[in-house]
């Protein structure tokens, strides 16, 4: 572990962080425009508008920034940055091949990725309070509410894999997956993936930027590149779920020839989901807010109780 | 750097070969700056007037605390520091805030009379434990390992020595669970008397308008109001069932 | 067909099959679209056949077509007849910005020299430009694609029929000559 190598897998990391949700975006557009009959971005860049989230980034540099007069300064500039930058050290932590292909294996790294992205949410909070606006207040309330509702399931869920695996290093986790876990960890990786999109107010639990009702919730009053910043973090989000997912679900880099195309099995699987979290947002409607609520606490909570029985049972059983 | 870490990294190199406090290591050197950060915004947490930024200088104080842990090598405890006070008790502090509509700026009310009764307390609880620390371990050395705060050192620990204290502790966490559902739930039978009959006295049932109007309700006795269904009792089981209903959303 | 959670899934299954279908999109400035034969683009003038009759400007319900004309005098063909009088077309414009499209002035000329053409693309970045002359109204003839083809077991057209009892008409006396001639040898 020199200092090269440490700089390289940083460097690797950042690349990652700032090309793959780029991809996820495009994949979005041109998806989400599909399922509904549409075309998409077409002309920028050329060919079928690959180049049209490049456009965006640009017009958003040359926006202006504008801070609300009746706004808290600091807050509200320091925002963004709060919000996107754990999902980089998140990144940082998911392994992505087999003999040690991860930016920094971290031992208790189950425990690291929940409790970083948990961060992530109070530079919404700090967004919607310090914008000075009723509907960004109206948006940080419910993002708050949210957070609390589904950070207990994911938690719980998550600590049914590391009970089944006996180990919180996620490479471990990894390491120790049979594929007799897919059909024992199912409803976890149900609440898991759920409770992770909520996490994201990703559709169908976008309730705190509803732009029907309160505009677009916390992000209301940001221009330009602070904005850009919000919603880099939102499909940075959604590959760390997707990735996650598939580290503690589905195997990560397991699959045929996992010793030489390890990594490529695991993005695959990461885009898969990625494409299930599209694919979804596509198909269903915003739940109201006490019906997000309710499916937190009556729905995914039970469940996830259920399935870490279920896997202690089934682990004490196997021992 | 503070001049009490320099004079420390100063004097430090006199002695290299004895462990004593005057021959800091580069961590321990970091370990003492970040405290003073710690210290520092918890001060500033305590003493500054806007609400909200009190609770932000919050989370650089404990955020400062999980470095703190990291670098005496406890892992584990340090991410559940970040994941139990940064992720869950700052926000549900923040989502107070916001309920309460804490303003933009200075709160006049945010300073209580008995500031200096507080300090005196402060100080008092924050010598009484560095005296028993300090007591308790005097100049005992613990070498920090690397991985001796692990994840499985703590949970080996903690189920073969410290089992009792903590199942005492779940029992604890679990009765304020069960007192939690007990009040959120209510009694099922203490149906509340509806607010519908004192608002409508008086008013002739088929003026409806006025009374969707006037009667600041919930949109499904409005509705069942304008109706026209004047009957109290009807009005209070159609508010039973979303009680419940409130109380998750709090 | 009924068990929880099925109505998720036929969205699901509906969103996804829709994605594996070609889109509706119209690629417009790239493809042109197919348009209707009946499509009422722009109003075409041939000016050959209007005679000032000045009926169009009349009927127009938002009074958007202009007319100038000037009465020319022809000399008598032949000695002792009267010198006739015709109308020339001086000026025919349309104020598409007041147009409405609805087709009046199409309809109500009696010697057809406006057509609905399906030409859609003459905006003007100025108002004042959407008044077109006569000039401009003729060029549009050229768009107006040929009238559609009548149902297989519609009337015939009253040109055709006139014409075609006429020609049947010769045939007959032809073939009765014919057969006179045969007779007679």
């Amino acid at each position: 572990m020199n200092l090269l190598d440490t700089v390289l897998r940083c460097l690797a990391t950042l690349v990652v962080f700032l090309t793959f949700p780029l991809v996820i975006g495009q994949t979005e557009h041109k998806v989400m425009a599909h399922m509904q009959g549409r075309l998409g971005p077409m002309y920028a860049g050329g060919f079928h508008g690959w180049a049209q989230l490049v456009a965006d980034g640009v017009k958003f540099a040359q926006k202006e920034d504008i801070v609300p007069a009746g706004a808290d300064r600091r807050i509200f500039q320091l925002a963004p940055a709060v919000s996107l930058l754990p999902y980089l050290f998140v990144l940082l932590a998911i392994p992505v091949g087999p003999n040690g292909f991860v930016g920094q294996a971290v031992d208790a790294g189950l425990f690291f990725v929940l409790a970083v992205m948990g961060v992530g949410v109070i530079g919404k909070l700090m967004a919607g309070w310090a914008s000075a606006n009723k509907f960004s207040l109206l948006g940080g309330l419910r993002t708050a509410a949210q957070l609390m509702s589904y950070e207990l399931p994911m938690v719980l869920a998550a600590a049914s894999v590391a009970m089944a695996a006996g180990t919180l290093s996620l490479p471990g986790i990894v390491d120790s997956w049979q594929w007799y876990w897919l059909p024992w960890q199912i409803i976890g990786a149900f609440v898991f993936f759920t409770a992770g999109l909520a996490e994201l107010q990703r559709p169908p639990f976008d309730m705190p930027v509803a732009d029907s009702e309160i505009i677009f919730g916390a992000y209301t009053e940001y221009t330009g590149l602070r904005f850009a910043l919000f919603l880099l973090s939102e499909y940075v989000g959604i590959l760390v779920v997707s990735a996650l997912t598939a580290v503690l679900f589905l195997g990560g880099w397991h699959g045929p020839m996992s010793d030489q195309l390890g990594w490529l099995w695991m993005i695959l699987k990461t885009f898969a989901l990625a494409f299930v979290v599209i694919w979804l947002r596509v198909t269903y409607p915003r739940l109201r807010e006490d019906q997000l609520m309710r499916f937190a606490w009556a729905v995914l909570i039970p469940l996830a109780l259920v399935q870490l029985a279920l896997t202690g049972i089934i682990k004490v059983a196997i021992s | 750097m503070s001049p009490a870490a320099t004079l420390l990294a100063a004097t430090g190199s006199l002695e290299p070969a004895a462990r004593s406090f005057l021959s800091p290591t580069g961590q321990e050197i970091v370990f003492l700056l970040v405290g003073i950060a710690v210290l520092g915004s918890a001060v500033v947490a305590v003493t500054t007037k806007q609400l909200v930024h009190a609770a932000l200088w919050l989370i650089v104080a404990l955020g400062g605390l999980a470095v703190e842990f990291l670098l005496l090598t406890a892992e584990f405890i340090a991410w559940v520091q970040v994941l139990i006070y940064l992720g869950s008790v700052v926000v549900l502090v923040l989502f107070g805030l916001m309920l309460t509509k804490a303003p933009i700026g200075r709160s006049p009310d945010a300073d209580s009379k008995n500031r200096w009764v507080a300090l005196a307390v402060a100080l008092a609880s924050a010598g009484t434990l560095v005296t028993l620390v300090v007591d308790a371990f005097r100049t005992s050395w613990i070498d920090l390992g690397a991985g001796g705060g692990s994840a499985a050192v703590t949970g080996a620990s903690l189920f073969r020595n410290w089992v009792l204290p903590f199942e005492a502790l779940s029992v604890l966490l679990l009765a304020a669970l069960v007192g939690a559902i007990v009040l959120s739930r209510g009694d099922k039978r203490r149906v509340p008397a509806p607010r519908a009959g004192k608002l409508r006295a008086g008013r002739p049932v088929g003026s409806n308008g006025t009374v969707a109007a006037t009667a600041p309700r919930t949109a499904p006795e409005a509705a069942g109001s304008a109706a026209g269904s004047s009957d109290a009792p009807s009005a209070g089981s159609s508010d039973a069932p979303s009680a419940p209903a409130a109380s998750e959303e709090s | 067909m009924s068990f929880p959670g099925a109505g998720l899934a036929k969205g699901l299954a509906v969103t996804l099959r829709t994605m594996t279908k070609k889109t509706v999109t119209a690629q417009y400035p790239d493809v042109q679209p197919v348009l209707p034969p009946r499509s009422r683009g722009v109003i075409a003038l041939l000016e050959e056949n209007c005679t000032v009759c000045m009926l169009c400007a009349r009927e127009c319900p938002d009074w958007c077509i202009y007319i100038d004309s000037h009465k020319e005098t022809l000399p008598a063909a032949e000695p002792n007849a009267r010198a006739r009088t015709r109308n020339v077309l001086d000026r025919f414009a349309i104020d598409f910005s007041l147009c409405m499209y609805c087709g009046i002035c199409i309809e109500v000329c009696p010697f057809d020299a406006l057509f609905w053409s399906p030409e859609f693309e003459y905006a003007e970045t100025d108002i004042l430009e959407l008044t077109h002359e006569r000039e401009k109204l003729r060029e549009w003839m050229w768009t107006v694609p040929a009238p559609p083809a009548l149902d297989p077991a519609a009337e015939e057209p009253k040109e055709i029929a006139t014409a075609r009892k006429a020609a049947d008409k010769l045939a007959a006396a032809a073939a009765a000559a014919l057969e006179e001639k045969g007779d007679d040898a």
